[in-house]
């Protein structure tokens, strides 16, 4: 290969690594937000013990800021024209590669499991809300604040709770047929019409289900990780196959 | 007293009470009764009264036909309408129009296979009827599976009034010890509801019919709930296949080049020119520069100096002779 293609080549690596890297930063900050969870949705994922879209959320942390400096170390070795130098990044960035596939690959299999139907989150619901252990409390504590802030009751509707026995019906069902969070309120924070409420007014009650909101928030979360990381890693794929050429190429 | 009372002995019975003597007879035919009526004594001076009282009768009969003579469940659309142990009423409005000062409505509920007992029970029995079938023991296996419970005074649901929102909660006081307290009815039963009208001194003076059969639905054990994997969504389905595809071709290319960049120096010797004999270096210091560098040597072929930097190197047939 002639010195000017050789040059054109080293300059086409060059750019390439310089996207990806700025990419590979992306997906850190990404992947950053994933792991605060701003929604504090994760009592859901954590006590069922699939929380394996965080855990994907932490692989692609490391990963992100592992393409970015990597990438770097790439300009540098082309620019070198060493081989030597080339073979280390080649190797280093097929390691990460394969680590961002599978956080990849985890967080989109494992949002399935948990919000593929609302059973498993109605059934959770339903066995730890009102439970007076950790995890009940956590339980507990979420779903109050869904309930309050997103302006809906149980998993599919307010029937949830009079259709199946439940850890709350048990401790409260004599008195509540479901959680006062259910009921609308003043901007007091006072229950509009407790009365009402109780026997299920339409106008007293929020007659939706939360299912929609959790499932919009761990999709979010998941396509965040596994559908940004997808196309992070067809770039550094390309500029791999690219990278490989030009290696071939140098010397 | 008659259990059922259809409107025009109702209405019978509010004429006697405006001209006496009329019912002398148990004889509900239309056209006997307005004769009696037209060749009663006090007619021809109540004419007019008469005929006022009649249209009025009329207005309230055909209004009388709304009534309700039996519990109902509530109209309104409540999400808890019929649970699995509450069910939620109409208020008794206009179900018992007789004036009666200081009786209750009280309600009894109980399951539908029940009605019978209960109905023999009332006939019978002359103690008090309210201790009948106190609430705690209501449902046990050979108890009587009905109790009673007190909705409110006859004075507080007025027939001139009727509204549809006012609701009664039967269970309202889940699950209680009292004897008539309104407690919670059996999980998934079939149950049915009765208003009895009761005067100051508990003594039974009126009933409604039954109601019809009410089911309530039984309450689901939430291990029935299957949480497993519902399906597996395309999105999932594309990334894995892709991504694995990627590895995989990647992990192949890698391969290959370390192949193809490895065999190249093999391949290289075969491809390229091999020196030939006939190339000859001329060595100008083969006497005293021996170990150190050549400054004579000609840097055209300093390329290949690597090939020839050691005698094992060297053409072994050295220089022919031209």
């Amino acid at each position: 290969m002639g010195a000017g293609a050789l040059t054109c080549l080293m300059f086409v690596v060059i750019a390439l690594n310089a996207i990806a890297a700025a990419a590979g930063l992306a997906l850190f900050a990404v992947a950053i937000w994933v792991a605060v969870d701003g929604y504090k949705l994760y009592p859901i994922s954590g006590v069922s013990g699939k929380d394996d879209i965080f855990a994907a959320a932490w692989i692609a942390i490391f990963t992100g800021f592992a393409f970015f400096l990597t990438c770097i170390y790439g300009i540098f070795a082309a620019l070198k024209r060493s081989r030597g130098f080339m073979m280390v990044y080649l190797i280093i960035m097929f390691i990460i590669f394969l680590f961002e596939c599978a956080s990849a690959i985890t967080a989109a299999t494992n949002r399935d499991y948990l919000v593929g139907n609302s059973n498993l989150v109605k059934k959770q619901m339903l066995q730890y809300f009102a439970d007076s252990s950790t995890q009940g409390k956590q339980i507990t504590q979420t779903w109050n604040r869904v309930m309050e802030q997103v302006e809906c009751c149980g998993a599919d509707g307010p029937s949830d709770w009079i259709q199946y026995n439940s850890t709350f019906k048990q401790m409260f069902g004599s008195t509540y047929i479901w959680p006062l969070s259910c009921c609308k309120r003043l901007s007091t924070f006072e229950v509009e019409d407790k009365e009402g409420c109780m026997v299920g007014k339409a106008s007293t009650i929020f007659p939706k289900g939360c299912f929609q909101h959790i499932e919009s928030v761990l999709s979010r979360y998941t396509w965040a990780v596994s559908w940004y990381g997808f196309s992070v890693l067809m770039l550094v794929f390309f500029t791999l196959v690219i990278a490989m050429i030009y290696y071939m190429q140098l010397e | 007293m008659k259990n059922s009372l259809p409107s025009l002995q109702l209405l019978l019975i509010g004429v006697d009470s405006y001209l006496p003597g009329i019912l002398l007879s148990t004889d509900t035919s239309q056209v006997d009764f307005y004769s009696r009526i037209y060749l009663h004594p006090c007619y021809k001076m109540k004419t007019n009264t008469v005929i006022s009282l009649m249209s009025l009768m009329s207005i309230w009969m055909w209004t009388g036909e709304g009534q309700i003579f039996q519990p109902e469940l509530t109209s309104n659309a409540f999400l808890a309408k019929v649970t699995s142990n509450t069910v939620i009423l109409k208020q008794p409005y206009c179900v018992f129009n007789q004036p009666c000062p200081g009786c209750e409505i009280w309600l009894v509920a109980g399951l539908c296979s029940a009605n019978g007992t209960f109905d023999a029970l009332v006939n019978s029995s002359t103690t008090n009827i309210l201790s009948l079938s106190p609430y705690p023991t209501a449902f046990n296996p050979s108890s009587n599976n009905f109790f009673l419970t007190r909705v409110g005074l006859l004075s507080d649901f007025p027939c001139n009034q009727y509204p549809n929102d006012r609701y009664f909660v039967v269970g309202a006081d889940g699950i209680c010890s009292g004897v008539n307290c309104n407690g919670v009815l059996p999980d998934g039963s079939t149950v049915c509801f009765k208003y009895l009208l009761i005067d100051a001194n508990r003594t039974l003076i009126n009933s409604s019919n039954w109601s019809g059969n009410i089911t309530l639905p039984k309450l689901l054990p939430l291990q029935t709930i299957y949480d497993g994997l519902s399906a597996r969504s395309g999105a999932m389905v594309v990334i894995t296949t892709i991504l694995c595809v990627a590895a995989a071709l990647l992990l192949l290319l890698f391969l290959i080049m370390l192949c193809v960049t490895c065999c190249r120096p093999t391949k290289k010797d075969s491809k390229q020119i091999s020196v030939m004999n006939s190339i000859r270096i001329p060595r100008y210091d083969t006497h005293n520069l021996k170990e150190r560098v050549h400054p004579y040597d000609n840097p055209a072929y300093q390329s290949d100096l690597k090939n020839y930097s050691t005698s094992s190197t060297l053409p072994k047939n050295g220089a022919r002779k031209l």
